[in-house]
C-alpha cells in the first residue's frame, strides 16, 4: 500500500510541471468556478425566483465574491421542494450572457437596420419622457400601447396605468391560455390560473389533449406527473405526434388536428349513454344537464371516428377508463390552447367532461385555490382614459378580460388606426415578433409608430425596430413584485431578490419604471423608495415574517384544495347560477352556442402539411436559445416528418430543407427528422429558434421560426385568441 | 443508484445541475439523457429513455486500464479518479463499458461521475438526484433494507444493464416496464472493454513514464543534492 502511493505521488510530481502551462488559460476562462473549488466553499446562498421560464419555481443562488457560481432548486420552497429543471440550472448562462444588452441604446439608422448608439440612462429617460409627453399632448395618452410580460412587468403597468392609456396586452392570453381561462369561467366561475390547479399526484387517471407534459417542462407538474406513473395512475394522451408523453400512455390516440371537440363530445356520450357520470354530483353542482343529454345523444364514438381517425372501440374504451377512475381523474386543460379560433369551445367541453366526471374540486381531479391575505398602498386614483381600449377587450371579443387585453387587437388597432391611432408601443419582457403570430403585420403595424421602446435583457429580434432599447438587468440581479400563488394546494408568497448587482450598464425593472415616473410626475403613483418598502407592504397582513420570507425564498399557508374542505354554504361556484353551468347562457345571450359543437377546420391542401409545433424540456419559447449550456443539448430546432410524408416530398432524414406555407413564405434552412412518431399530415417543429437576432451569436441562424410560417390566423371570436394551427407547409422547391 | 425510467421525461435537468455543479464545459457531460429510436411502425410504436452515467461497476475495467494508479474504488465502492494523479491518457475512457468517462477539455485530466462525493460528505444527494423534475432518481445504500434503493432493486425488480458478453456489475439500476428496459439495452449496450496491445502500452505508457521516470530522478538528484547542501546531512530514513 505504502508503495503504491508513493508511485501515485511520484507521477503527481512527474506531470505537474508539464500540466502547468496548460491549466494557466484555463483558470481565466473557466471563472464561474474560482481555482480549486470543490464545490465545499459556498459563501452564501440567496433564495430568490427563477425566471427561465414563467412557472416561478424556487431557487437558491450560491454566491462567492459577488460571483453567481450555481443555481439550484430550493428544497424550502413549496412548489418545486428543491427539483429544478435544465433551464433553471443554466441560470448563469443567462446572466454571464457575453451577448447581453449593456447600455441604453438610440437608433442612429432607419427602422430595421439595427444601428445604434449607446447612450446614459439619463439620455434615455430625457428621449423617453420629451417623446411621452408630446404623444400625451398630440394624440392622448390612449396612442400609447403596452405589452408586458411576466412578474417584472408590474411597476410597469402602474406607470402606464397612472400615464392614462388602457393599452396593454399581454400575449399569455390572447397566444396561450385566454380561451381556456374563458371557458373554465363560464363553466365553474373562475378561471384556472397558473400554475394549472390540477391534482395529478393523486390522480387514478390522466387524460392529456393538448398538453406535451415532459417536453414542456413546468418543474412541480413534472413531479406529480411522475409521482403518478408511479402510483399506477393510468395515461391517456391524445396528441397526432409521438410525445414523450405518449410514450408512457396506456393509450396514445394519434387524433387528426382539429377535431378534438368531437372526440370530447363523444366522450361524453359514451360517459351520458353508459350511465358512467357522477349523477349525485351533479345533482349537487350543476345546472343544464338535461339540455347536455340531449345535445350529446347523437354525438357517437361512431360518429366521432369518422372525423377524429380513432378507432370507436379505442374511445368506448378509454370513456369507461375515465367513469371507472372518477372523481380522481385529470383532464389537463392545458396551456397554449389558441388553435383554431374555437377554442373557448373546446376549453368548454373539456370542463364539461370534468363535471361529468365529478372531478372538480376533488381529490385526483382539478383542486380549488386558497386566497392568501396581501396589502397595497394606497395609490392615487388613476385618470379615467377619456378613449376605451383599442384591441377590443370587452367589446369585439366580449369575453377578452379587460386587465390582460388582445395582443393582436392592438396590432389591428395600429395598423387600421381604428378605433383611434395608436402612435407608441411600450414592449417589455417579450419579443412581439416570435408571441404574435404573423410577424409580418406586426412589422407593417410598427412602421406606422413614432415610438418604439423595448426593455429587455437580451437583444432579440425586435430591437432592430425599437427607437430605444433599454437595457434590463436579468432575474438574478433585481426585485421583482412578490409572486402571490393561490393554485397551489398549500398557497405561497415567495421573493425574487438579486443575487448579484446589475451587471454591465442594466437595471432593475422597478427602478427603471420609478425613474420614468419622476419625469413624467407621476411619482405618485410609487409611493415606495426601495423594493424591500414595496415587499413589506405586500405581505404585511400575511402575518408572514418577512425576515423569515427573505431567508427561505417562501412562505406557504394551509390550503382548503377540496370541496370537502369547505362548509356545504360555500360549496358553490361564481357563475350566475351559483352552480356549475354546463348549458351557458352567457354564451347564448352572446349568440354563441351555449354547449359546445364541433365544427370542421380547413384541410391541408395536397401536398402540405398542417404545421404543428411545441416546446423542448431544454429551452423557453425563444428567450434561451443564446444560453451557452442551453444551446449546447438543443442549438437548433429539426421538423419531423413522417416516413410517408417525407418520401411524398423527396427528403431523407438529416437533409436541410427550406419550408414554405401556402402564402409563399419561407422559413430558415431547417434539418429533417423523419419518423413514424406523427402523423402523415403534420409538420411538427419545436417553437423558439430560426433567431433573426443578430447580436445573439449562438442562436442566429439555427433552425426554422414555426412563428414566422404563420401568415394565418383564425381569431376566436369570443376572446380574440388566435388560432394558429391553421398554417400548412411544404418542402420549398430549391 | 436507481433511476425510474418510467418516471424519466428526458429533460436533462440532471446533464445541467451536474455540469453546473462540477465546472463540466458545455458540450461535455458527466451525465447523457437519451431516447431510444421509435420500435414499430405508427400507432404501435415504442421507445424508452435512458440515462447515462458512470456505473460505479463491482469489476471495473477503467480501474484494470489506468496505468497510472488515478483509477481507484472508495470503501463504499464508489469509483474516483485522483486527478493529482491522472496523466489524462484516456485509456479508461476506452475500457468503460458505458462511455461514462471523457477528458475534461479545460484541465484534460479524466472526469466522470463519483456520486458527488463532496455533496455526499455534506449529507446532500448527488446533484441529479436532488434536481430530477420527474423525481426519477433514487441515491442511497444497497445494504440498507430500509432504503428506497433496495426496495426497488430487491423487491421492485430494478435491473442492470448488462449483457451475457458485458456483465462487469454495474451498479446502476434502472426500473421500467421489461419490454421498454429491453429496448434500451439493445439500442445503447455495454460495449467490451477496449484494452490495450502491447504495443500500444509500450508507445503511449511505457516510453512516456520511462522519461518522465529518468527525469524525476535526475531531478530529485539535484533536490536531495541541494537539500543536503542547505540541511547538512541529517536523519535520512526514506
Amino acid at each position: 500500500m505504502a508503495q503504491k502511493i508513493s508511485r501515485r505521488r511520484f507521477l503527481g510530481t512527474a506531470v505537474t510541471a508539464g500540466v502547468a502551462a496548460a491549466t494557466a488559460p484555463v483558470a481565466a476562462r473557466a471563472a464561474v468556478h474560482p481555482p480549486g473549488w470543490t464545490g465545499t466553499e459556498r459563501v452564501a446562498k440567496i433564495a430568490t425566483t427563477c425566471e427561465m421560464c414563467f412557472w416561478r419555481c424556487g431557487v437558491l443562488a450560491s454566491v462567492v465574491d459577488g460571483k453567481v457560481l450555481r443555481i439550484e432548486g430550493n428544497p424550502n420552497h413549496p412548489q418545486n421542494q428543491g427539483r429544478l429543471c435544465a433551464r433553471g440550472n443554466a441560470g448563469t448562462g443567462l446572466l454571464y450572457d457575453p451577448d447581453r444588452l449593456k447600455t441604453p441604446l438610440l437608433r442612429t439608422g432607419t427602422r430595421g437596420e439595427g444601428a445604434f448608439r449607446p447612450v446614459s440612462w439619463d439620455e434615455a429617460f430625457d428621449f423617453l419622457a420629451d417623446k411621452l409627453k408630446k404623444l400625451a399632448h398630440e394624440h392622448g395618452p390612449e396612442s400609447v400601447a403596452f405589452f408586458p410580460h411576466g412578474n417584472g412587468a408590474r411597476s410597469f403597468s402602474t406607470l402606464m396605468r397612472a400615464y392614462g392609456t388602457p393599452n396593454s396586452a399581454e400575449p399569455s392570453f390572447a397566444q396561450c391560455r385566454g380561451p381556456r381561462e374563458v371557458g373554465y369561467s363560464l363553466t365553474y366561475g373562475r378561471a384556472l390560473g397558473s400554475p394549472e390547479p390540477v391534482d395529478l399526484e393523486e390522480s387514478r387517471l390522466i387524460v392529456l389533449i393538448g398538453s406535451h407534459l415532459g417536453e414542456n417542462v413546468f418543474t412541480s407538474q413534472v413531479t406529480a406527473f411522475g409521482t403518478a406513473l408511479e402510483r399506477g395512475a393510468k395515461l391517456i394522451t391524445v396528441d397526432p405526434r409521438f410525445s414523450t408523453a405518449a410514450s408512457k400512455s396506456d393509450w396514445w390516440l394519434p387524433i387528426k388536428p382539429g377535431t378534438d371537440l368531437a372526440l370530447l363530445l363523444a366522450w361524453m356520450n359514451v360517459l351520458i349513454a353508459e350511465r358512467l357520470y357522477d349523477r349525485e354530483y351533479l345533482e349537487a353542482y350543476a345546472s343544464g344537464f338535461d339540455q347536455l343529454v340531449k345535445h350529446v345523444k347523437d354525438f357517437t364514438p361512431e360518429w366521432a371516428e369518422t372525423i377524429t381517425e380513432i378507432p370507436a372501440a379505442r374511445i368506448r374504451e378509454t370513456a369507461r377508463a375515465m367513469g371507472a377512475a372518477r372523481p380522481a381523474v385529470v383532464v389537463h386543460p392545458g396551456r397554449h390552447v389558441t388553435w383554431y379560433g374555437d377554442d373557448t369551445q373546446r376549453a368548454r367541453a373539456m370542463a364539461i367532461l370534468t363535471a361529468l366526471l365529478g372531478s372538480y374540486g376533488r381529490r385526483g381531479g382539478i383542486f380549488l385555490p386558497t386566497a392568501v391575505k396581501t396589502g397595497s398602498f394606497e395609490l392615487p386614483e388613476f385618470p379615467e382614459p377619456k378613449r376605451g381600449r383599442a384591441d377590443g377587450a370587452g367589446e369585439r371579443f366580449p369575453l377578452a378580460p379587460e386587465e390582460l387585453g388582445v395582443t393582436n387587437g392592438l396590432v389591428d388597432a395600429t395598423l387600421s388606426g381604428q378605433p383611434y391611432p395608436i402612435k407608441a408601443w411600450i414592449v417589455y419582457g417579450q419579443n412581439v415578433l416570435e408571441s404574435i403570430p404573423q410577424p409580418a403585420r406586426t412589422i407593417e403595424a410598427i412602421g406606422k409608430l413614432d415610438l418604439m421602446v423595448v426593455v429587455d435583457v437580451m437583444p432579440v429580434e425586435q430591437i432592430k425596430y425599437a427607437d430605444l432599447v433599454l437595457p434590463e438587468a436579468t432575474y438574478l440581479e433585481r426585485y421583482d413584485a412578490p409572486t402571490v400563488v393561490t393554485t397551489a394546494k398549500r398557497p405561497f408568497i415567495a421573493v425574487r431578490m438579486p443575487a448579484s448587482e446589475p451587471l454591465h450598464d442594466s437595471k432593475p425593472g422597478w427602478w427603471i419604471a420609478r425613474e420614468m415616473a419622476k419625469r413624467l410626475d407621476l411619482l405618485a403613483w410609487f409611493p415606495w423608495e426601495t423594493p424591500e418598502q414595496h415587499l413589506a407592504k405586500v405581505v404585511e397582513p400575511s402575518g408572514v415574517n418577512l425576515r423569515e420570507l427573505i431567508a427561505t425564498g417562501a412562505v406557504s399557508f394551509p390550503g382548503r384544495p377540496y370541496l370537502e374542505d369547505r362548509p356545504p354554504e360555500q360549496r358553490t361556484f361564481d357563475t350566475p347560477s351559483g352552480k356549475i353551468e354546463l348549458f351557458s347562457k352567457e354564451l347564448a345571450d352572446l349568440g354563441a352556442d351555449p354547449l359546445p359543437r364541433y365544427t370542421a377546420h380547413p384541410e391541408p391542401p395536397g401536398g402540405f402539411a398542417r404545421l404543428i409545433y411545441g416546446r423542448a424540456p431544454v429551452h423557453s419559447f425563444a428567450r434561451s436559445q443564446n444560453n451557452e449550456v442551453l444551446n449546447a443539448l438543443m442549438s437548433e430546432n429539426e421538423v419531423w416528418l413522417h416516413t410517408a410524408t417525407a418520401h411524398a416530398w423527396g427528403v431523407t432524414g438529416g437533409q436541410s430543407i427550406v419550408l414554405e406555407n401556402v402564402e409563399g413564405i419561407r422559413s430558415e434552412p431547417v434539418l429533417v427528422k423523419v419518423t413514424e412518431g406523427i402523423r402523415r399530415d403534420c409538420a411538427y417543429l419545436v417553437h423558439g429558434f430560426g433567431s433573426r437576432a443578430k447580436g445573439m451569436r449562438r442562436a442566429f441562424g439555427k433552425g426554422a421560426s414555426d412563428n414566422s410560417l404563420m401568415s394565418r390566423v383564425s381569431v376566436d371570436p369570443l376572446t380574440g385568441g388566435t388560432g394558429m394551427r391553421v398554417n400548412f407547409v411544404r418542402a420549398a422547391k430549391a | 443508484m436507481v433511476t425510474d425510467l418510467r418516471k424519466c421525461v428526458t429533460c436533462h435537468a440532471c446533464t445541467v445541475a451536474c455540469s453546473a455543479e462540477w465546472g463540466v464545459p458545455a458540450g461535455q457531460g458527466r451525465t447523457h439523457v437519451r431516447t431510444t429510436p421509435l420500435a414499430g411502425t405508427f400507432p404501435d410504436l415504442m421507445s424508452s429513455p435512458m440515462v447515462e452515467q458512470c456505473n460505479h461497476c463491482e469489476h471495473p475495467p477503467c480501474l484494470e486500464a489506468c496505468p497510472s494508479g488515478a483509477t481507484f474504488k472508495d470503501v463504499a465502492g464508489v469509483v474516483q479518479v485522483d486527478k493529482d494523479v491522472c496523466i489524462g491518457c484516456g485509456f479508461c475512457v476506452d475500457a468503460c463499458p458505458y462511455d461514462a468517462r471523457f477528458i475534461h477539455s479545460l484541465n484534460r485530466k479524466v472526469d466522470k461521475c463519483d456520486f458527488c462525493a463532496p455533496r455526499r460528505a455534506r449529507g446532500e444527494q448527488p446533484a441529479c438526484v436532488a434536481t430530477c423534475t420527474a423525481h426519477a432518481k433514487y441515491f442511497g445504500d444497497l445494504e440498507d433494507r430500509d432504503s428506497d434503493v433496495y426496495r426497488m432493486v430487491f423487491r421492485d425488480g430494478a435491473r442492470r444493464m448488462e449483457t451475457h458478453s458485458v456483465a462487469v456489475g454495474p451498479n446502476v439500476f434502472y426500473l421500467g416496464k421489461p419490454e421498454h428496459l429491453d429496448l434500451a439495452l439493445t439500442n445503447f449496450p455495454p460495449h467490451p472493454p477496449r484494452l490495450l496491445t502491447a504495443g500500444q502500452t509500450l508507445q503511449k505508457v511505457v516510453r512516456p513514464l520511462l522519461i518522465g521516470m529518468v527525469a524525476a530522478t535526475f531531478l530529485g538528484q539535484a533536490i536531495a543534492f541541494f537539500a543536503q547542501i542547505r540541511k547538512g546531512e541529517e536523519e535520512h530514513d526514506d
